[in-house]
């Protein structure tokens, strides 16, 4: 085909789809409808999967062991320790923590508990040294060894290595994104079943007129040129509107909450859906509405 | 006949090429079974001649519309031959069926028009499916649309039409293409007998510009008022396929 005829094919397309809209706003309205309330759905899931996914790996980064001293350790012991613990391969950093630190740390912990805060009276707590870990999936066996290294040391009252609420949550958002993406293909399915649906009416609607357009020599690629543009156009809109949707729905949480974000409402909202996953988004808007476009007018024609 | 001329205008009529051995359809021991048994048609033998004005006649169910169809290749034959224009229908693959197409101009009893476009966008679809440009679009179909009186409502909606104006666009969308062969069925089934009249009027013109046209009906009355050949079909043969005495 000459790049104008197919450029005069296009332009026909658009142009004949548009037409059809202001004909039958009802049943696109509805099409376009089913589409951003799903795509709004994925969008929201995909925010808080990302948004804790995220808030994981800073934790990962995170990742410390405690060593509590003993009171009677005096600072010469407790350098020592120090600087052992800095050698020790898989660590990044250890800083000193103590008791004064400590208690300011508990304090600045505590402050909305007055009551707590004003029932202390002498430093119960110990000095401790926070013991920073190279990230990575090595972390968790330079923790055991340290915390095992450290048992039955006479400098040593405790050593603490929690990472078992870590990787619960872990293991807990990898179901999250096994099952978000098993769920995903099925109201994929879902959802082009029921585009396919509400198109078919478009369709069966202008199943008279199809008919006519095949009577006076349309071949079937040109009656069906304006049902594609249509499905592309819905999907571009519905997966903008979607995503601004989604936006909107974050931004009017984070002021709802205002400057007391509950935890986990605050942690799964806290950064907007990155590029990446709002074109992830918008593609399959696009592919969700061409595909039921294409089911719906092969019936047809 | 040149699309850009209202044919209205200028009829130059052509004699029918009788006995020529390349008819504009020629159809060969045509049967059409339905599922159930039931025949539509039954070693159909006939011809029309290139430049032709013919008529199809016959009771209901005798099968005008089924041979109509087979024409057009909405129905696929169950044996014989069909050739149009020298194609052999009945073999012709499904890519080539909208090539054939615009070749014919068709007619129907009601009418088929596009409810969404105006006037002149029915009468322009064909010239888009055909790819000319949008703006030799509009005037070929504005000329078609002059050609049968209906220039002033190019920019109305079928909807508004009259039935008799709605048959002149459909027929202004039949040739505007400059089709070889024009088939009608029932064209004048829904309209009243003065109207029918007006309607053959313009196909009468169609033919004087050389275009051969076939219409079916069962309309004794505006056949006779023609005076042109007639194929009577019965019940799925043809009983006379007699040239008409002027």
């Amino acid at each position: 085909m000459m790049p104008g005829k197919g450029l005069h094919r296009l332009a026909y397309f658009v142009s004949d789809a548009w037409d059809e809209w202001r004909h039958s706003p009802g049943v696109n309205l509805l099409a376009v409808g089913t589409l951003v309330s799903t795509l709004f759905l994925a969008g929201l899931v995909a925010l808080v999967l990302d948004n804790v996914g995220r808030h994981l790996d800073e934790e990962r980064g995170n990742v410390q062991v405690h060593v509590y001293l003993r009171d009677s350790v005096d600072p010469l012991a407790r350098e020592g320790l120090r600087l052992e613990l800095a050698r020790t391969p898989g660590v990044a950093a250890v800083e000193t923590v103590d008791r004064d630190e400590a208690l300011r740390r508990y304090r600045a912990w505590a402050e909305r508990s007055a009551a707590l805060v004003a029932e202390i009276g002498a430093n119960p707590l110990p000095a401790s040294l926070d013991v920073t870990l190279v990230s990575g999936p090595g972390a968790e066996r330079v923790g055991d060894a340290i915390v095992a290294g450290l048992v039955g040391r006479a400098e040593v009252e405790d050593a603490r290595f929690d990472r078992d609420w870590l990787a619960r949550v872990e293991a807990l958002l990898s179901v999250a994104r096994l099952g978000g993406g098993a769920l995903a293909v099925l109201v994929f399915a879902a959802v082009v079943f029921v585009m396919a649906s509400v198109l078919r009416l478009a369709v069966h609607a202008r199943r008279e007129e199809i008919e006519i357009m095949l009577l006076v020599g349309a071949t079937p690629s040109f009656v069906r040129g304006p049902f594609l543009v249509a499905g592309l156009v819905q999907g571009i809109v519905a997966g903008g509107v979607a995503l601004f949707g989604v936006e909107a729905a974050r931004r009017g949480i984070a002021a709802w909450l205002g400057a007391e974000p509950l935890a986990l409402v605050g942690l799964a909202t806290a950064r907007p859906l990155p590029a990446g996953a709002a074109a992830l988004v918008s593609a399959v808007g696009v592919l969700v509405s061409l595909s039921a476009a294409f089911f719906a007018v092969r019936r047809s024609v | 006949m040149d699309g850009a001329r209202g044919f209205g205008e200028e009829p130059v009529g052509r004699q029918p090429a009788s006995g020529t051995s390349n008819p504009m359809i020629r159809v060969h021991r045509l049967s059409k079974l339905y599922a159930g048994g039931v025949t539509a048609l039954h070693e159909v033998d006939l011809a029309v001649e290139r430049g032709e004005f013919v008529f199809l006649t016959g009771p209901s169910g005798a099968g005008k519309t089924t041979l109509l169809r087979i024409l057009l290749r909405q129905e696929v034959p169950s044996s014989g031959q069909v050739l149009v224009n020298g194609r052999n229908v009945a073999a012709l693959p499904a890519a080539k069926v909208p090539e054939l197409r615009r070749t014919i101009g068709v007619v129907f009893q009601d009418f088929k028009l596009i409810s969404r476009k105006t006037v002149l966008d029915n009468v322009a679809y064909v010239l888009n499916v055909a790819g000319l440009s949008r703006s030799e679009q509009r005037r070929r179909a504005y000329l078609a649309l002059k050609g049968v009186g209906l220039h002033h409502r190019a920019a109305a909606y079928p909807a508004v039409l009259s039935g008799g104006e709605q048959q002149r666009v459909a027929i202004a969308r039949a040739v505007v293409n400059e089709p070889d062969l024009l088939l009608a069925d029932e064209p004048t089934g829904n309209l009243d007998p003065d109207l029918a009249v007006e309607i053959m009027r313009l196909f009468r013109e169609i033919n004087a510009r050389g275009t051969t046209v076939v219409v079916a009906t069962h309309d004794r009355d505006l056949i006779q008022r023609m005076q042109r050949r007639t194929i009577v079909l019965e019940r799925g043969a043809v009983v006379n396929a007699a040239r008409a005495t002027a």
